[in-house]
């Protein structure tokens, strides 16, 4: 029975080993052709041939590699700087040895997209000890010698709380918050209080329910609103929800009641089925943050940190206190509040197609939608 | 039939033990789903007080039903699953990938075929979800019985797996609308069997009830065995009845935009699944293989149970009603996102156990699992409902299923003795 | 195919059985036969290869060569249905009992009685386990429980009833009281003696030699896979049986030096 079962296994641990090999393999062409760059590199002068070197925490989302990767790309070549790059799989500790791997190949700037905020640190101080400059790109790492690019997320949620409370000034608020272990949903609540602070202190916005949200999840937040709606006999005028698949589950749950429509709802991320809600007028507000920006910004502070400009001198800096009591050097990116108004902008950004922005719009409501 | 020649035993004699146990065991009344039932309604009428009378009323039950639907259909399978021994870690990828794909299929591949909201297409989406579950079900469960990987391992695999599939089906994207017709399986203001339909749907199953309690008792009566007093059965049907008729009476009170909603169509679906699902696991021989493999899994192979190809079957079984479950998910939520249903599997195998299947093997309810679930889901909306947050909620649920467990393992001890 | 001489054949013959377990011949060209109405106990010490022996006879573990003959006609038995279609039931050592399902279910296990709409019929398994109980252990009460419930000497009534109902013409009982008290084992052996006067044939497989011979015709010793000889009950001693089992020789053979060294 044994040797059966091994003759079964055989060929799987073989199909592993395999695969092991060609992974190996993958890696060592990067190195190959990076550290031919990177012997160039080192015979040229200061402000030529420099190498920027970027720490994906997990290069298989979508995202990583068709939108921001192309942009630092494309702002490192602007800037006359060579590209090299790891993936650490999502393991906080792989990403610690990508960073020594991309210091060993010349690199005289990182940009570093933390797999974890915290345990990357010692890999962060390490880098800056030597020399070269680190960018925390788009998560937070809290460390005052690192430079922070990301959105603002504070203002996502500002945002989102302007859009609603322009068109509901006085009414009963639902709060849909997002995955409660991420610091992102603190950030979002935190910029929707301030905005709303002064209705809420004189009563004219009601907090009649909020909730975090396991995951993001939006059926979690289907079920949440249900609730909510109950709760308050369908007497609730705005949901804030903190992102777009969560605003899709709170329409399915206003639709059950019909008021799809008639409750303003917001969301974050400019996801193709939230924009197209936009369209139809069930979602108020999506707040988009064009990736590409970010790999733009942080392409562009890549090459002047490692030409040697000093951090706060990075042009568009400004200091950020984070959570942790830090002062960061940081740029923040402003997002785009998307509604029925300016829809063309993701248009034109080719961010999404005429064809599934207006699916089902009636002709005539939407002027982009003819 | 069977042999008629067989001559009616002797009296059994009366059982050892006390009073109570006799009672319950004329009755044939399973302590563990009463059990279950108060707590159940300790539950409810406690989110009532604390609710201000929201909770007890028509329309947030019937959301509840709604909102257990699909993790109760799962649990259904996953008592079977865990009866042999087993576990199903992958159930919420492979309902994201089923879910994602039939998404896909309504929304991108059938509208450039033959159209978006053709009559043909909720058929199809549907199908095809079946389908593609029970063949990854089935493929995980020929590697647990065939190849011999622990299923532990091969569905953790296959929750990484399924889980990024579904990412990579649509590259992250949010898939929506669904398909108008596909879209009543979820639920929602047009999803439900309207009044009519739903007090016809009362009548059947009391009708149902009443003649299953008539067949059994002939047939027990045919073979000279004890049956319940003639009182016991009246108290039943009366009370199986009025449940049943008094839901149907809820569901129909509630009326948003006017209109009866009656029993909801996930609901409906959540029904048949578990009478399904426990007749074959109490009436047929492959049920009865499931449990014996889980008691005995030698003695199952010796008595002839073919037991890789039950434990496969098994498996398969989960992943068509992870279909199920994809269904009422995506069709709910009128979209399918890269990440749905991730968790679920925590929520399935609560419900289940919490209705008295045991981890070890051999013992489970596929009733008691329904009921699991529906707890559960009590809980969480109802802590929604009278303001709790996640984090608080959370440690409830987690300390509830502990408890749920423990009181489960102590009367499994205890009333080994006390019921026949 | 009758004996010319008129003898009928043997219920059961194993002829030149052989098991191997990855080079090591686990039963090495074993021969022994059953008559109806005898008991044939199986003897040897820990690895003889009783159990192994009985195991291709039972269809739990098909042999790698050898025939079995039943009736004096070759059969084929490579799964358990087809011992049991074969009239060969085994009651093995562990009971090979579901703990979790009561006492008819497991009787009926893998042959369950169905209804018209073939639906488990479990009133009708239970009257059957009623009537078969009834003759094996009248006192036994506890049908619908699980078989966990159950005391060891119960068990061994659930296993051997099973074996019982469905009108076996060839038991194995393998280590039938290992497990039992005293009184339980008293039992076990009237009922083996009831079944004998039935006509049926069984193998006993025991290391408690008192019990062979309180209920054995014939003894065949095995060590270390292979025959050492079969014998009858009444021509031996236990002490000669000693020998064969630790020794390996035949009471003919054995050397008074040898005997001495087995007490000593």
């Amino acid at each position: 029975m044994s040797r059966q079962r091994l003759r079964v296994f055989a060929p799987i641990i073989l199909l592993m080993a395999f695969a092991l090999v060609l992974a190996a393999c993958s890696d060592s062409d990067d190195d190959g052709t990076t550290t031919s760059a990177a012997a160039a590199g080192e015979t040229e002068t200061e402000t030529e041939g420099l190498i920027v070197g970027v720490s994906w925490n997990n290069f298989n989302e979508e995202r990583w590699a068709k939108t921001d990767e192309p942009a630092i790309i494309a702002a490192l070549d602007a800037g006359g700087a060579e590209y090299i790059s790891t993936d650490a799989g999502s393991s906080a500790e792989q990403q610690l040895a990508d960073i020594e791997n991309l210091i060993a190949q010349g690199a005289d700037a990182l940009i570093i997209l933390a797999q974890d905020g915290t345990a990357v640190i010692p890999g962060v101080q390490s880098a800056i000890a030597q020399g070269i400059p680190v960018i925390a790109y788009d998560r937070l790492i809290e460390d005052e010698g690192a430079f922070y690019i990301t959105f603002d997320n504070v203002e996502v949620g500002r945002m989102q709380a302007r859009e609603v409370f322009k068109l509901v000034p006085e009414g009963n608020y639902v709060f849909i918050k997002g995955n409660q272990a991420d610091a992102n949903a603190d950030f979002l609540r935190g910029g929707q209080q301030e905005i709303l602070q002064d209705a809420l202190d004189s009563g004219a916005v009601v907090n009649v329910g909020e909730s975090y949200t396991d995951n993001w999840a939006p059926e979690v937040a289907q079920t949440n609103m249900e609730q909510f709606l109950t709760a308050n006999n369908n007497d609730v005028d705005a949901v804030v929800a903190s992102n777009d698949g969560m605003a899709g589950g709170v329409v399915a749950a206003l639709a059950a009641q019909g008021l799809d429509g008639v409750v303003v709802v917001s969301g974050q991320d400019g996801d193709g089925a939230a924009l197209n809600r936009v369209a139809l007028g069930t979602q108020a507000v999506s707040v988009w943050k064009d990736a590409r920006q970010l790999g733009t910004a942080a392409g562009e502070a890549a090459v002047a940190l490692a030409s040697g400009t000093a951090l706060p001198s990075v042009p568009g800096a400004i200091v950020f206190v984070t959570p942790g009591g830090n002062n960061m050097n940081s740029i923040l990116l402003p997002p785009i509040p998307i509604t029925q108004d300016n829809l063309d902008v993701v248009i034109n950004a080719e961010w999404i197609t005429v064809d599934d922005l207006c699916q089902n719009v009636p002709a005539g409501t939407v002027s982009v939608c003819g | 039939m069977a042999d008629t020649s067989i001559a009616a035993p002797e009296q059994a004699p009366r059982g050892r033990g006390s009073d109570f146990g006799d009672t319950v065991r004329a009755l044939e009344i399973d302590l563990r789903i009463i059990g279950m039932l108060v707590a159940l309604a300790v539950i409810w009428v406690g989110f009532n007080l604390a609710s201000g009378g929201l909770f007890l009323t028509a329309r947030n039950l019937w959301n509840l039903s709604v909102q257990t639907s699909a993790v109760g259909v799962m649990a259904t399978g996953m008592v079977l699953v865990i009866v042999t021994r087993n576990i199903d870690l992958s159930v919420g990828s492979m309902l994201g990938f089923v879910g994602m794909t039939m998404a896909l299929i309504q929304a991108e591949v059938l509208p450039d075929i033959i159209g978006f909201d053709h009559p043909a297409t909720w058929i199809i989406a549907v199908l095809a979800g079946l389908i593609l579950g029970g063949i990854l079900g089935g493929f995980q469960g020929w590697i647990v019985a065939y190849i011999g990987v622990p299923s532990f391992i091969v569905t953790l695999g296959g929750l990484l797996v399924w889980r990024g599939g579904a990412w990579a089906l649509a590259s992250g994207r949010t898939i929506a609308p669904m398909d108008s017709t596909f879209q009543l399986f979820g639920g929602g203001s047009r999803g439900s069997i309207g009044a009519s339909l739903s007090w016809i749907v009362g009548i059947v199953a009391c009708a149902g009830i009443i003649a299953l309690l008539i067949t059994n008792r002939r047939r027990k009566h045919s073979y000279g065995f004890p049956v319940r007093p003639l009182w016991a059965e009246i108290v039943f049907i009366a009370v199986a009845c009025g449940a049943v008729l008094g839901a149907v009476a809820i569901a129909n009170s509630y009326a948003p935009l006017d209109r009866d909603l009656g029993i909801a169509n996930p609901v409906l679906i959540l029904i048949a699944v578990t009478i399904i699902m426990t007749f074959v696991a109490t009436r047929t021989k492959f049920g009865r293989s499931v449990f014996a493999i889980g008691g005995n899994p030698e003695a199952a192979e010796l008595a002839g149970i073919n037991t890789r190809r039950t434990v496969m079957l098994v498996f398969a079984l989960m992943g068509i009603l992870v279909g199920v479950g994809a269904v009422i998910t995506t069709a709910r939520l009128n979209a399918a996102v890269s990440g749905l249903g991730t968790l679920a599997e925590l929520s399935v195998i609560a419900a289940a156990v919490i209705g008295g299947t045991s981890l070890s093997g051999g013992i489970g309810s596929v009733p008691g699992a329904v009921l699991g679930a529906l707890v559960m889901q009590s809980l969480v909306s109802g802590m929604v409902l009278i303001g709790i947050d996640a984090p608080l909620r959370n440690i409830v649920v987690g300390i509830v299923l502990v408890i749920a467990v423990a009181i489960n393992t102590y009367y499994r001890q205890r009333t080994e003795q006390l019921t026949a | 195919m009758t004996d010319i001489t008129g003898e009928r054949p043997p219920l059961v013959e194993l002829r030149d059985m052989k098991v191997s377990f990855g080079g090591v011949h686990a039963v090495d060209a074993v021969t022994v036969d059953l008559y109806p109405g005898e008991v044939v106990a199986l003897v040897g010490g820990n690895g003889a290869g009783k159990s192994t022996l009985i195991r291709t006879l039972s269809g739990a573990h098909p042999a790698d060569s050898g025939e079995i003959f039943i009736d004096g006609e070759i059969v084929d038995i490579t799964t358990p249905k087809d011992a049991k279609d074969l009239g060969v039931e085994t009651i093995y050592q562990t009971l090979a009992l579901a703990e979790n399902i009561d006492a008819p279910s497991n009787m009926f296990l893998g042959r369950e009685l169905t209804t018209r709409w073939r639906t488990l019929n479990d009133s009708a398994m239970e009257a059957a386990a009623r009537t078969v109980m009834g003759r094996l252990n009248p006192k036994f009460e506890n049908f619908k429980v699980a078989v966990e419930s159950l005391s060891g000497g119960q068990r061994q009534s659930v296993a051997i009833a099973r074996a019982v109902y469905f009108d076996a013409r060839i038991l194995i009982m393998d280590e039938p009281v290992a497990a039992l008290g005293p009184a339980e084992t008293a039992q076990v052996n009237e009922l083996i003696q009831q079944l004998k006067e039935e006509g049926i044939g069984i193998f006993l497989i025991s290391h408690e030699l008192h019990d062979v011979f309180d209920l054995a015709d014939r003894i065949s010793v095995m060590l270390q896979g292979k025959l050492v000889g079969t014998v009858n009950k009444a021509d031996v001693t236990m002490d000669e049986v000693l020998a064969m089992i630790i020794i390996g020789k035949m009471p003919d053979q054995v050397t008074e030096v040898e005997l001495e060294e087995l007490h000593g």
